[in-house]
């Protein structure tokens, strides 16, 4: 089992002190450290709490000799350095230095509340503008404004842009679209693929310098509408340590000091701590290091599939990923207690690039697909299906189940021609009623009057009173009758495709008639 | 316990009797009074969507009383009047119509009917299996799943703001539609961008759109579009279904819950139109509590999952959670009130379609045969296979009250992104404030809401 945080990062050899140095080591729960994560501060922490004025004045310190504004002293000092003036750094007390933490001024906000301070001053004062501030920084192309000058000029480097384009050639006049194409789109994966392995033949030599550079080489060039912003490393004040002991997901990939661990612990941390510890493993191969895969088990990561996670070869990466799954069809709901998940857990590793490409033969369109089967196909399937025996139309395998009730297929076929018409006629003239206007027929029909609509109503009477109905004086509606039973008249006297065709024209022609 | 109590009855459940069905308030509310947006082409009057409305529930009385006659007598003059290419009413009763006959086929009334679909049994399944560049463009065309995305998003952002791991359970019917541009929103927002994990149902196969592309990959292709913005990122599939309430992701959020609470992860629970497939209230009670999968103290005998989810979820003490979904009321157990609040409400998308579709695009093709599932699973379907109970946002809002959530307002920036992207489409879109929440509506009429809830 692995122990002890801190010797393993010695043993690996890494001198840095970063705060992402031990990712090879899954922690146990009992070593989370106290972390003083912005928005939840450690309780120990100064807890500072400036007013809004104090908060956004930028120039505290001023050097006398430029007028140059600081906000702290020590960076006054050092620039005071520049004008070859005395300068004085503060000493660092023996002692470690309280953590402060800011709350944001402003007696509403959440973050005015100590136990959600925010862990740096730019941090708070960035919050500060954004949620309570003036947005005076206006973008001239848009008109959006901004609180503060940095999200301005972010914006304004994008804004106007009205054509992204994606490497596969695809354009996009919206960002949002972009973004959401460029994602999940093949290029990006080949594109990251190729940066990577340009990337690792140039900084590896810096490698075991700072692990910290992972994130800075890993990333792939950005793409020209949106720039990736590589993390300011060098500079980065003291961050917001990172959480590194409970999910790294940034590792080494070449370090071969680093002692291999055997499989077995992977296997055991995950289970001897039941719920937590990430579990990782490294893969270096003996040589170039170029196809370093790292894959984390982490907390959610099923413990058995850590052992067959150990393989190296790049390619067998999606089908390990497959071979993770879950055993259990995900339908399989009795599994009250089950925590079983698969976890990919990637983020600056430049190994594995090869995840843009898994899913790239599947990505091919499918062949489309046939057109949904329309509820005139289907009425007409299961005319043919009634009728298929003699042939009959279209119309009359309808007419036979209708007039027939439920007594089944064989009594309907015996349907003579004759009696058709005139029911499909008269039905037609309901039909008609639908479509002249809410005045006369159709409010009668449509109200349903039991003796038209009622349950045990016989065909036939419901057609006539449909008919009676629909006998206004109105000649529009007579012409409409006509035409519709001109219409179904061939519908009914030819076969069934063709007559279908025949009702669906006599359909259309009501509506321009209406 | 608690229980929920059932908003007010939708007007419409009142309507059984054929006598007065001129009465109707429908009538009321089918009139689009939008001038200058025609909403009917050939045939033009409002009277139309009424008429097909009235008479597809008269086919749904036929049915129901084994009046196979009657039914099929409808279902002609219906087939006649509503062409599958004709206009949006026109093919929005003829969605209704299929799904008709699926149920007249299924309850066996017409035997004909029944056969036939028996041959035909996979009619229902020609959704399309979108690939993954295809959804996103395909999401991308209209605000109807945009309009919860940015409006989400915005506020997650504004939620998590501070912490340094965010844990992000996105239970969305899009497929992770909606990451893309949280991400990059998050890298663009920190300098030191916090680490994100991402959690994700597996089992919501059954319902479209489909996706032909795996989780694992879909997860593999969001962790490297993360890498490529700086943002660290882990992903993570949880076999875990509506069916019972999403039993097996809130048990494992529990366990994650008890070790990273304390450690200032931000945990923000995404819901996008998929929390109306959990089971709710009229659905049979579930059996017993020793049944349930639900492990622990939130089942109780007169619980509903939906309820017992809810519950589960307050106790995760979630940062933040987002509730996005369809406006409208598809539970009721008598299926011509269902097909009467699926007509007002399914008429939308049918006539924002010319907007953003030309006639006879593959795309459109796709869109109607998820719509027609819809309808089809509403009508035709019953008991554990009818998933499409779409609640109403006021009925939401009771459940997250009941469950001790406390609504927050969306901010002044997510309401004017929601703004911005609205005016990249057609006019009839439109935003609405009420109280906390946001809408979306077309023409006045609601569509989405989007709710944004922190433990009270």
């Amino acid at each position: 089992m692995p122990v002890d945080l801190d010797n393993s990062s010695t043993a690996s050899g890494e001198a840095s002190v970063s705060s992402s140095g031990n990712q090879s080591q899954p922690p146990k729960p009992t070593a989370k450290k106290k972390r003083n994560l912005p928005g939840m501060p450690d309780p120990d922490a100064e807890v500072i709490a400036l007013s809004p004025k104090t908060l956004m004045a930028t120039n505290r310190f001023v050097c006398e000799i430029c007028n140059k504004g600081f906000q702290r002293d020590q960076n006054l000092q050092l620039h005071r350095r520049g004008h070859n003036l005395p300068w004085k750094l503060r000493q660092r007390s023996s002692k470690e230095v309280k953590k402060r933490v800011y709350v944001c001024p402003e007696p509403s906000c959440v973050h005015h509340d100590p136990s959600r301070a925010l862990g740096d001053l730019t941090g708070i004062k960035k919050h500060f503008c954004r949620k309570h501030g003036e947005k005076k920084w206006k973008c001239d192309k848009c008109s959006k404004k901004y609180a503060v000058q940095s999200d301005w000029k972010a914006h304004s480097k994008i804004c106007g842009t009205r054509e992204y384009k994606c490497d596969c050639g695809t354009l996009f006049s919206r960002r949002d679209s972009f973004i959401t194409h460029r994602a999940f789109c093949d290029a990006l994966a080949e594109e990251s693929a190729r940066a990577q392995t340009q990337n690792q033949a140039l900084v590896n030599p810096n490698k075991e310098s700072d692990p910290n550079n992972q994130a800075v080489d890993s990333s792939p060039p950005a793409p020209p509408p949106a720039p990736a912003q590589p993390q300011p490393q060098a500079q980065a004040p003291p961050a917001p340590p990172r959480p590194t002991g409970v999910m790294s997901s940034v590792l080494p990939n070449k370090n071969p000091e680093l002692p291999e661990n055997p499989p077995q612990i992977l296997e055991e941390a995950p289970a001897t701590t039941g719920l937590n510890g990430s579990c990782s493993s490294t893969t270096s191969s003996s040589g170039n290091g170029s196809t370093s895969c790292s894959v984390f088990a982490s907390l959610f990561a099923s413990s058995t599939a850590s052992a067959s996670m150990q393989t190296p070869q790049t390619p067998a990466f999606t089908d390990l990923i497959r071979a993770m799954a879950p055993p259990d069809p995900p339908t399989d709901l009795a599994r009250p207690s089950s925590t079983e998940s698969i976890s990919l857990c990637l983020s600056t590793n430049p190994g594995s690039s090869m995840f843009g490409n898994a899913g790239q033969e599947r990505r091919q369109y499918t062949a489309p697909p046939q057109p949904a089967m329309s509820a005139t196909a289907l009425l007409q399937k299961a005319a043919q299906m009634g009728a298929a025996a003699t042939n009959a139309s279209f119309l009359r395998g309808f007419g036979i189940v209708s007039s027939t009730s439920s007594s089944g297929q064989q009594d309907g076929l015996h349907w003579s021609q004759r009696q058709v018409e005139p029911e499909n006629s008269s039905v037609a003239a309901g039909l008609g009623l639908g479509h002249c206007d809410g005045g006369s027929g159709l409010k009668e029909l449509m109200m349903g009057t039991p003796s038209v609509f009622g349950p045990k109503q016989t065909t036939l009477d419901f057609l006539g009173l449909g008919m009676a109905a629909g006998g206004s004086p109105s000649s529009g509606l007579s012409a409409l009758i006509t035409s519709i039973g001109s219409g179904l008249d061939v519908a009914a006297a030819a076969a069934a495709a063709a007559s279908y065709g025949g009702a669906e024209f006599s359909g259309k022609d009501i509506g321009r008639n209406s | 316990m608690m229980q929920f109590t059932e908003a007010p009855p939708h007007p419409l459940h009142h309507m059984t009797s054929f006598s007065n069905l001129t009465m109707n308030k429908s009538h009321l509310r089918r009139t689009r009074p939008w001038p200058g947006f025609p909403t009917s082409k050939s045939l033009g009057s409002l009277g139309d969507a009424n008429c097909m409305e009235q008479l597809l529930v008269h086919c749904a009385n036929a049915i129901e009383s084994n009046d196979a006659t009657l039914a099929q007598q409808i279902l002609w003059v219906l087939n006649n009047t509503a062409p599958p290419d004709g206009d949006s009413n026109q093919r929005l009763t003829c969605g209704f119509l299929r799904a008709l006959i699926a149920r007249a086929a299924r309850s066996g009334s017409c035997k004909m009917l029944a056969a036939m679909a028996n041959a035909h049994s996979h009619l229902a399944m020609d959704t399309h299996k979108f690939s993954v560049i295809e959804l996103a463009s395909f999401v991308d065309l209209t605000p109807w799943h945009r309009f919860g995305f940015t409006a989400a998003n915005a506020t997650i952002l504004e939620a998590v703001e501070g912490y340094a791991v965010i844990h992000i359970v996105d239970l969305s019917l899009t497929h992770c539609m909606q990451i893309p541009t949280l991400i990059d929103a998050i890298a663009n927002r920190h300098e030191v961008p916090p680490l994100v994990k991402l959690t994700v149902a597996s089992a919501i196969e059954d319902v479209p759109p489909k996706l032909d592309l795996s989780y694992e990959e879909l997860g593999s292709k969001l962790v490297n579009f993360a890498r490529s913005k700086n943002v660290r990122m882990e992903f993570r599939v949880s076999p875990s279904s509506y069916k019972d309430g999403f039993a097996n992701l809130i048990e494992q959020l529990r366990v994650q819950h008890l070790v990273y609470a304390e450690s200032g992860e931000a945990l923000v629970i995404n819901c996008h139109m998929m929390l109306h497939y959990i089971p709710e209230e009229t659905l049979v009670a579930i059996p017993c509590t020793n049944s349930s999968p639900y492990p622990f103290e939130y089942s109780s005998t007169t619980s509903s999952f939906r309820t017992i989810f809810l519950k589960a979820l307050r106790s995760l003490d979630p940062t933040i959670v987002i509730l996005v979904d369809e406006d409208a009321d598809l539970t009721s157990n008598s299926v011509q009130c269902r097909l009467r609040s699926a007509f007002n409400y399914l008429w939308i998308p049918y006539d924002t379609m010319d907007t953003f579709l030309p006639r006879g695009s593959k795309q459109r093709q796709w869109y109607e045969a998820d719509i027609c599932w819809k309808i089809e699973n509403v009508i035709a379907q019953e008991g554990l296979q009818r998933v499409e109970r779409l609640e109403t946002k006021s009925q939401w809002v009771q459940r997250m009250r009941n469950a001790d959530f406390r609504g927050i307002s969306f901010g002044e920036d997510a309401i004017s992104e929601v703004k911005t992207m609205l005016d990249e489409h057609a006019a009839g879109w439109g935003l609405k404030k009420e109280d906390e929440d946001l809408v979306l509506t077309w023409k006045g009429h609601n569509v989405v809401f989007a709710t944004a809830w922190v433990p009270a």
